[in-house]
């Protein structure tokens, strides 16, 4: 069991005749993923890697059942895209590219509501479930089979925890990247219910990061999860008023700051890493 | 991306906005022709991408020669959190009357577009939000959704504006709408909208955020000369340095370098050092997939630092591989030498084989790599960063 993604899921690459697309193509199939299909409109007919490509997201779904879109296009026609996706009926859509205008991803977020679908990114990893698929560009080399789920704002730090989770044998269920743009088309709470409801999930690392409200506004989920919850957040010691990076990563007056997460998380129950090496100790607490 | 007041009172007059007589001006010649034109008293307004602009005292008035020229003289020596000021934006005086506040943002909170209306403006509407939230009124809407006539005569009525001012406030609340809309805001503000003694409505002030990520949407802008710009107020010359390197570096005031892979680590291990009781000296992200160039960079800029005692250095090779980040560590040391202490640590993509280029190097020339110390998975981050802590300390 997992979320979002498995073994079984039908995953096109939108994009998947540029460069990106085609190199993280590749890498998907090396690891196992079931990719049926890509698009490139205008480019229909033609293959890569063996896989069909279409011109459009229907065409996948109706010739292979896809369920799963990664897309790889420049950000200016990624809204676009991932509208396609949900119009089609793709269920979970993984947005790689950074930068998308927040406009556009407001009003992905507003037809993915609508319609049932997930979405996450811009500027997301990807989303693995060990062992059976890797969509995005995680590198699948920390990552191993087990009983813990992680959601995560960054790439690097999903690739941390899920290096302490290997290595403790715990192992993970599913990782998600929600990715590092200022308006994600999902957040925690979306995750943390998808985890709930996984019954091979025993408990959910999130790791989360100054700026924005995202932490402070899963604080009902949190509250709501029959399983326990373990956080990070990083930024604790980051100077005010300044971008780390992650265009998210900013932090205004008292607005998203590292304090105003961790109060918010604990108070929910949640359980606070300070360090990854906490995790394992925090888990084994826990009886897990 | 913030816009200065007289770009944003550009962009406003062709959306129907009322704004008071003004002239931008570039220089102190510039500014005493403006006034002239315009007829004293005059407003003397600083331009800098800064708010707090009134209380760092970047707002005058003018009411006679000598005023003048004390305000204009003043305004030109004056640096407003950090930023000096270049230009000025001279505007014909107003009588006010009341004071209101119109603004519209995305509320992150729930991704709708708030257009918010207060009587109390001139102010600082965070304050008003604080103290005194009644005053506080709001349309929430989807991205998609139509801001009607009524639901402006709603918010007029809320902020008690008078009857027959109703169609005025619904037009300049239409209009900055439309802006907001058309040119992909994330703020637009006018505070204050000012109802003034002759019974006008003209916005006094023009506060604009746009979305970077949508300029390439605006072409006209450019031609405004409008374009991409940092907000983060003065730059050290270390992040000048940076910028053009395309490296994303920020200058803190601890004495630990830091090296890492990936902006979520780069902010994490910040902590880490701080848990352990050091203090970085630096933020520092390397982007994607660096080249081996860009890794000597990285280690240029911490080297060429003076107050770095120590590097911290940690790679997680994702897309990016720790051979090739070996490699750069390896062409910097022999081309430049480093003559800081540092511990690192390798994981995830290829780092046997990072490991072991750092071995043969030291086979070959041991003196380079006398003060490096460096480790693969099997020592935790957390390790590391102790021994970053330890060597600053030794350092000193």
């Amino acid at each position: 069991m997992a979320i979002l993604l498995s073994g079984q899921s039908k995953v096109i690459v939108q994009g998947i005749t540029g460069t990106g697309g085609s190199f993280h193509t590749k890498r998907m199939l090396d690891y196992g993923t079931n990719v049926v299909a890509g698009t490139s409109p205008g480019k229909g007919g033609q293959s890569i890697h063996g896989i069909p490509v279409r011109d459009t997201v229907a065409e996948c779904v109706e010739e292979f059942g896809a369920d799963f879109s990664v897309i790889f296009l420049p950000a200016a026609f990624v809204g676009e895209a991932a509208i396609e996706s949900i119009y089609a009926g793709i269920k979970t859509v993984a947005v790689v590219p950074e930068h998308i205008p927040i406009a556009d991803m407001m009003v992905v977020r507003k037809a993915a509501a609508e319609r049932g679908a997930i979405v996450i990114g811009g500027n997301t990893a990807g989303i693995i479930t060990p062992g059976e698929a890797n969509a995005g560009i995680i590198p699948e080399i920390a990552f191993e089979s087990g009983r813990i789920g992680t959601v995560s704002r960054s790439g690097s730090l999903t690739y941390y925890v899920a290096d302490t989770l290997t290595r403790s044998r715990y192992g993970e269920t599913t990782c998600v990247g929600l990715g590092g743009d200022p308006v994600l088309g999902s957040t925690f709470d979306e995750i943390l219910q998808e985890f709930d409801r996984d019954d091979a999930t025993k408990a959910v690392v999130m790791v989360g990061e100054i700026g924005g409200v995202y932490e402070e506004r899963s604080v009902p989920a949190v509250k709501a999860m029959t399983k326990p919850v373990i956080f990070m957040i990083g930024g604790v010691f980051a100077p005010p008023g300044k971008r780390m990076g992650h265009a998210g990563a900013i932090v205004e007056g008292n607005v998203g700051t590292a304090q105003s997460k961790i109060e918010a998380l604990k108070s929910a129950g949640a359980h606070h890493a300070k360090t990854f090496m906490d995790i394992p100790e925090i888990l084994s607490k826990l009886g897990i | 991306m913030r816009l200065y007041e007289f770009e944003a009172k550009k962009l406003f007059g062709k959306f129907g906005i009322p704004l008071p007589e003004g002239r931008h001006a570039t220089g102190k010649d510039d500014a005493f022709r403006a006034s002239r034109e315009l007829g004293l008293p005059v407003m003397v307004k600083s331009q800098v991408l800064t708010g707090g602009r009134g209380k760092a005292g970047g707002i005058k008035i003018a009411q006679d020669k000598a005023e003048l020229s004390n305000s204009i003289e003043e305004l030109f020596n004056l640096k407003i959190r950090g930023l000096p000021v270049t230009s000025l934006l001279i505007e014909k005086a107003l009588n006010i009357d009341r004071e209101i506040y119109l603004g519209i943002t995305i509320n992150r909170a729930d991704y709708k577009l708030s257009i918010i209306a207060s009587e109390a403006g001139g102010v600082d509407i965070e304050s008003v939000a604080r103290k005194n939230p009644e005053k506080i009124h709001r349309v929430e809407l989807e991205i998609d959704d139509e801001f009607y006539s009524f639901q402006a005569f709603q918010l007029a009525n809320k902020i008690n504006l008078p009857s027959e001012k109703l169609r005025d406030f619904s037009k300049i609340a239409s209009g900055l709408f439309a802006f907001f809309k058309s040119y992909d805001a994330k703020l637009a503000e006018i505070n204050p909208l000012v109802l003034t003694a002759e019974g006008e409505l003209v916005a006094a002030d023009a506060r604009v955020s746009l979305d970077d990520d949508s300029l390439f949407r605006h072409p006209d802008l450019k031609e405004m000369g409008i374009e991409k710009r940092h907000e983060e107020g003065e730059l050290t010359p270390r992040e000048i340095q940076a910028r053009e390197w395309g490296i994303s570096y920020l200058d803190l005031d601890g004495d630990i370098g830091m090296f890492p892979g990936g902006a979520g680590f780069g902010i994490m291990g910040n902590d880490f050092i701080q848990y352990f009781g050091g203090k970085a000296a630096n933020f520092m992200d390397s982007g994607g997939g660096p080249s081996p160039e860009k890794i000597a960079r990285m280690l240029m800029l911490l080297d060429d630092n003076p107050q770095v005692k120590a590097i911290f250095g940690a790679r997680f090779g994702g897309i990016s591989r720790c051979d090739e980040f070996a490699e750069g560590v390896i062409k910097f040391l022999k081309e430049h030498g480093l003559s800081k202490p540092m511990v690192m640590r390798m994981t995830g993509n290829m780092w046997q084989e990072g490991v072991r280029l750092f071995e043969e190097a030291r086979k070959e020339s041991p003196g380079l790599f006398e003060r490096i110390e460096y480790h693969g998975i099997e020592v935790p981050i957390e390790e590391i960063a102790k021994r970053a802590v330890e060597l600053a300390r030794e350092a000193k």
